[in-house]
């Protein structure tokens, strides 16, 4: 079964990945549909971290706690893909889910998939149709740097995957140069602004 | 081999299907005295908000079918013959057993059982409570209600029909609503803002004392500081206590060993299980969802593969239902208190030794994750904490993964 990966030091905080998730989760299927919409349902995030970025999403571990954890029968793992998925239809947002999520990578609100007048919990799912027929995940599709990876995974990472993300960090091996000259960059320029040398 | 298991809940549910799925080919007969399927008592609230009663058989309406189940319904258990291996019902039946599972949960305690003849007052505890209150407002045309009780099923009880549109009054005889999960600071918090954000009455340091009726439905209240409120719907959800006396004679809960054992061939778990907390190792019932999953799991390893041994039960708990503030909260509230709070969202961490002894999150759910992982893996974190709990955009994990700013100690 495969996984996302994340070689985070490629990461140009480009948001591609944000925006290819947003379209390809939106009923409109496409950006000016999902753009300015607030049921738009982004379910990865690029977060900043001085000067790195990363980009943020559900890892679906095996064993998954929020799977253990939802009360509700909402959330389930695609034995086919490993896929851990979560049911809009029968979740409650009553947040056992992201009470024990290692990763922080559940999230809540009212999206076009809560077909209750109210918030409902939301995640990654893998883009589990795009993967089923063949496909990679959106996000890795829209990723042109090389920071997420679909590939294969290691069932004897499997134990430490549910606590620990080294699991799912790359090395940086094969770094082109100009994106080292990008990251000298950016480094500079955050040590700049954040009054440093 | 022939299993039988006393209730249907969602212990019993689980302990079913992982028997089934991992190949078990024997009889296996569930016992309940309400006449539904594996329910989930977390989801069904949101069938008196207004959501399809179908969501919450969490594990299918047609459980009993689905696993080849004998369900004995509408009929309670009352005694449990360990040394015949056979149970008893209400109604005179009795069934043998190999093994039993004994889940029978917690009922609703009442201070007043004879209230409940009173048409109009209800307890709130299981779904056949949901549908009485449902059928109720509905043919009533209720529009207001006292819910008697603040710990959790008395919060979720006041939102829950909150959500439905019905005017609450919430009776509370502590300081502070969900004394249980909260210490007085966050619970005094949690209580200000959910009567600002839910209009809801919040009267603290008040209990119901005295209820009157006009043609056998209820027609108001009197509150213990003399005065009294008209109303014609009462929910009384101020404690509950385990069904164990079929078993053991009182109702101070099962004990259990670390396979959930209670007695030879006879396993327990849920929320009448006493077992011990996995990190504190003090004993008690920790009736949470997670817990009595894990601890059927662990009955059904033991009853097929003879191993297996349950690591303890964490008294977690998060209550956001019907309404986006959430509180959650896990161990106990002493030691060094490190607090954090910005607006609606207010934080605190109980240290002891460096480690977190105790945590309460409320308004936001972001971190809360990391810091329940922080709180089992025992490390110390005395010299981070503060700055994971103020960290503006929630980043500590993937700062300390990225060896970035050493806000938090990276987690084996």
């Amino acid at each position: 079964m495969k996984r996302i990966f994340v070689d985070y030091k490629k990461c140009l905080a480009c948001k591609a990945c944000e925006t290819a998730c947003a379209i390809e989760h939106h009923p409109g299927h496409s950006l000016l549909a999902a753009l300015g919409d607030q049921k738009t349902q982004v379910n990865v995030r690029v977060l900043g971290i001085e000067h790195e970025a990363f980009p943020l999403s559900c890892r679906h571990c095996e064993p998954a706690e929020c799977l253990n954890a939802c009360p509700s029968g909402a959330i389930t793992c695609d034995p086919e893909t490993g896929a851990v998925l979560l049911n809009p239809a029968l979740c409650k947002a009553c947040a056992m889910c992201a009470m024990v999520c290692p990763f922080d990578a559940i999230s809540f609100k009212h999206t076009h998939r809560a077909p209750y007048d109210r918030d409902v919990a939301y995640k990654c799912d893998l883009c589990n149709d795009r993967i089923k027929e063949g496909g990679t995940p959106a996000c890795v599709e829209a990723c042109h740097s090389g920071a997420l990876i679909y590939a294969e995974y290691d069932a004897t990472r499997t134990n430490r995957a549910t606590k620990s993300l080294r699991t799912y960090l790359l090395g940086v091996e094969g770094m082109p140069p100009l994106l080292e000259l990008f990251r000298e960059l950016r480094r500079k320029e955050f040590a700049r602004r954040s009054g440093g040398v | 081999m022939r299993v039988v298991t006393v209730g249907t809940g969602m212990a019993a549910a689980e302990f079913v299907q992982r028997l089934r799925l991992d190949g078990f080919d024997g009889e296996i007969v569930m016992c309940s005295d309400e006449d539904f399927a594996p329910y989930s008592p977390c989801v069904i609230p949101f069938y008196l908000a207004g959501e399809p009663l179908e969501t919450v058989y969490w594990k299918g309406k047609d459980f009993y079918d689905q696993y080849r189940v004998t369900a004995r319904l509408g009929d309670s258990v009352v005694e449990v013959d360990a040394e015949r291996r056979l149970v008893r019902t209400a109604a005179g039946r009795s069934e043998t057993y190999d093994r039993l599972f004994y889940a029978t949960g917690a009922r609703s305690w009442y201070p007043r059982p004879d209230w409940l003849e009173t048409t109009g007052v209800f307890g709130f505890k299981t779904l056949t409570d949901m549908v009485a209150i449902d059928r109720y407002v509905r043919e009533q045309g209720i529009t207001k209600a006292v819910v008697f009780g603040g710990g959790f099923i008395g919060v979720d009880a006041a939102l829950a029909l909150w959500h439905r549109g019905l005017e609450i009054t919430l009776v509370h005889r502590n300081t502070r609503l969900l004394s249980q999960m909260t210490d007085e600071d966050g619970g005094q918090f949690a209580t200000r803002k959910l009567a600002e954000k839910t209009g809801i009455n919040i009267r603290l340091k008040t209990t119901v004392e005295e209820i009157s009726a006009s043609n056998g439905q209820l027609a108001s209240v009197r509150f213990s500081d003399g005065s009294s409120m008209e109303t014609a719907m009462l929910i009384v959800s101020i404690g509950v206590s385990p069904n164990s006396e079929p078993l053991r004679g009182d109702d101070k809960g099962v004990p259990s060993d670390p396979q959930m054992l209670a007695d030879a061939g006879i396993y327990t778990a849920g929320d009448v299980a006493v077992t011990r907390h996995a990190v504190t190792g003090a004993s008690g019932i920790y009736a949470t969802y997670p817990n009595a999953m894990q601890q059927a799991r662990i009955a059904a390893r033991h009853l097929l593969h003879n191993d297996g041994a349950f690591s303890g039960s964490v008294n977690t708990n998060v209550l956001k239902k019907h309404i986006d503030f959430p509180i959650v909260s896990a161990g106990s509230f002493s030691g060094e208190a490190v607090t954090w709070q910005d607006g609606d969202i207010w934080r605190r961490v109980y240290l002891q030794d460096g480690k977190i002894n105790g945590y309460i999150i409320i308004g936001d759910t972001r971190m809360s994750g990391y810091i329940y992982q922080l709180y089992l893996s025992r490390k110390r974190v005395d010299q981070t904490i503060l700055k994971t709990l103020s960290a503006p955009r929630h980043d500590s994990y993937y700062r300390s993964m990225l060896g970035l700013g050493g806000s938090a100690m990276a987690m084996a």
